[in-house]
């Protein structure tokens, strides 16, 4: 099938949420990068699959959040580190895009299981409804909204210690970083 | 309503940010899950915004090309 003019725009108009939320799933820009190329490859590879008039973002999205799972089972061991390894690796550089304001968001983000996360994600940040996350995740809507639920209280109780926490000296800091 | 900075805002807050953890039960108050759900979707914003690498224009181009001279 010939990915017609219309449908090579909408997949280009994809690539930025599709990039938001593999760096966010991930903690990193070149696998995220290279996520979303793959994400793309495959599309192409099976067009004839997706049903016109379906939602092509909710279709790139699963077929995203596929990859990322095949590859993350292959990497669990090391990925799903109690000690935060995966963690430090989410304080993406500056270049990148983080700003300072971030910093303490993403590294709460990335505490989160990769369910809860991946939950957050989609019905948080990237717009779509309880349905199509479940859709997405391939589980329950009560799933997903459980989920979400857990991951905005975890969230909550990660940031509200830090606020506690940063009274001292970081946020001295702070104030001298923005000032 | 929260501005977009919402982590700047808790930080410049750090009385509501107490008292919302004192007041948080099972159940996350409204204000906290918009703070929340605001600097969410604030990070996320940033992200959106990058520009585009070329490799994937050109991924598309070129498979665009390719169909082209395979008809």
């Amino acid at each position: 099938m010939t990915p017609e003019p219309d449908l090579r725009e909408a997949l280009l108009a994809a690539v930025p949420s599709l990039r938001a939320f593999a760096i966010s799933l991930s903690g990193q820009v070149d696998k995220a990068d290279d996520l979303v190329q793959d994400t793309l490859l495959r599309a192409l590879a099976n067009l004839h699959r997706f049903e016109r008039g379906t939602n092509l973002n909710a279709w790139l999205f699963t077929i995203l959040r596929n990859l990322f799972h095949s590859e993350y089972r292959k990497l669990r061991r090391e990925v799903e580190d109690p000690d935060g390894s995966y963690a430090g690796r989410m304080k993406i550089q500056p270049e990148q895009g983080a700003h300072l304001d971030f910093e303490d968001f993403r590294k709460a983000l990335a505490q989160l299981p990769s369910d809860q996360r991946e939950a957050l994600l989609l019905v948080g940040a990237s717009g779509f409804s309880y349905e199509e996350a479940a859709s997405i995740c391939g589980c329950a809507v009560g799933t997903i909204k459980s989920r979400v639920n857990r991951a905005r209280l975890r969230l909550a109780a990660l940031l509200n210690v830090d606020d506690m926490d940063d009274l001292g000296p970081d946020s001295m800091t702070r104030a001298a970083l923005q000032g | 309503m929260t501005s977009d900075k919402g982590n700047k805002l808790a930080r410049a807050l750090p009385r509501t940010s107490l008292n919302d953890k004192l007041g948080t039960d099972a159940k996350l108050d409204s204000g906290s899950q918009k703070r929340i759900g605001d600097q969410l979707r604030a990070m996320y914003d940033e992200l959106m915004q990058q520009p585009v690498p070329d490799r994937f224009k050109d991924l598309l181009d070129q498979l665009d090309k390719k169909k082209e001279g395979s008809k």
